[in-house]
């Protein structure tokens, strides 16, 4: 039986973004089921105009080597953190769920606001339902 | 397997994932191994240390046969059966 993840994907920055990406990448290899739960800044992070644009996005930390970071990601050919979870999708069963508040205080309240990535908005009752049956749980 | 039956292996398919850093390789493992049949022997050529280490207990993982993994000159050839 495939196990499951769920992930609680708060952060909206592109080091911890890029992070998620990775550990889905695991996960994909790994045939798991995995949901993914779009929480405050992540929603931002997941919009249209935002997703494919990384001078929207900030680093969680050493917010100063921004510039090191980029360039040593581009050097050692790491996807995009939102070609990592498309390559995921592509892979294993991976569902992204969208907070419907985290969208709401972004201006984005339909699916269409988001990348096509995203598969519908949820309440935070299917998060903790999706905890409670996963194998793996992450809140990053 | 010895050094010496991996060198004379002939692989159905060769994944050389050296442009990439972890996860690529792994990535590319798993996108290759749906593209060959059960018994046939995949390479995997890496740069990253952290693959060759993941890369058996994938294949264990899987129920795949890891067959052993030969150093080259600054990359590894990873050797293993689909089942």
């Amino acid at each position: 039986m495939e196990q499951k993840m769920t992930m609680a994907l708060y952060s909206g920055a592109l080091d911890k973004l890029t992070a998620a990406g990775v550990i889905l990448s695991g996960a994909a290899a790994d045939d798991m089921e995995v949901d993914i739960y779009v929480l405050l800044q992540a929603a931002r992070a997941f919009k249209k105009e935002i997703a494919t644009n990384k001078d929207k996005l900030e680093l969680a930390e050493n917010a100063h080597l921004r510039d090191e970071f980029l360039q040593s990601l581009d050097k050692l050919n790491v996807m995009e953190w939102h070609e990592f979870f498309r390559e995921a999708k592509e892979l294993t069963n991976v569902k992204i769920h969208i907070c419907g508040l985290a969208g709401k205080i972004w201006g984005a309240e339909k699916l269409d606001d988001f990348i096509d990535l995203a598969d519908d908005i949820v309440g935070i009752g299917e998060y903790i339902t999706s905890a409670q049956e996963a194998d793996v749980h992450l809140f990053i | 397997m010895t050094t010496e039956e991996l060198q004379a292996l002939n692989a159905d398919k060769v994944v050389d994932a050296r442009g990439t850093a972890c996860p690529g390789p792994l990535l590319a493992a798993k996108k290759t191994i749906a593209e060959i049949s059960s018994g046939q022997i995949m390479e995997i050529l890496s740069a990253d240390e952290g693959t060759r280490k993941d890369i058996p207990k994938w294949a264990a993982k899987k129920g795949h046969e890891y067959l052993g993994t030969l150093e080259e000159s600054g990359y590894f050839k990873i050797f293993m059966k689909k089942a």
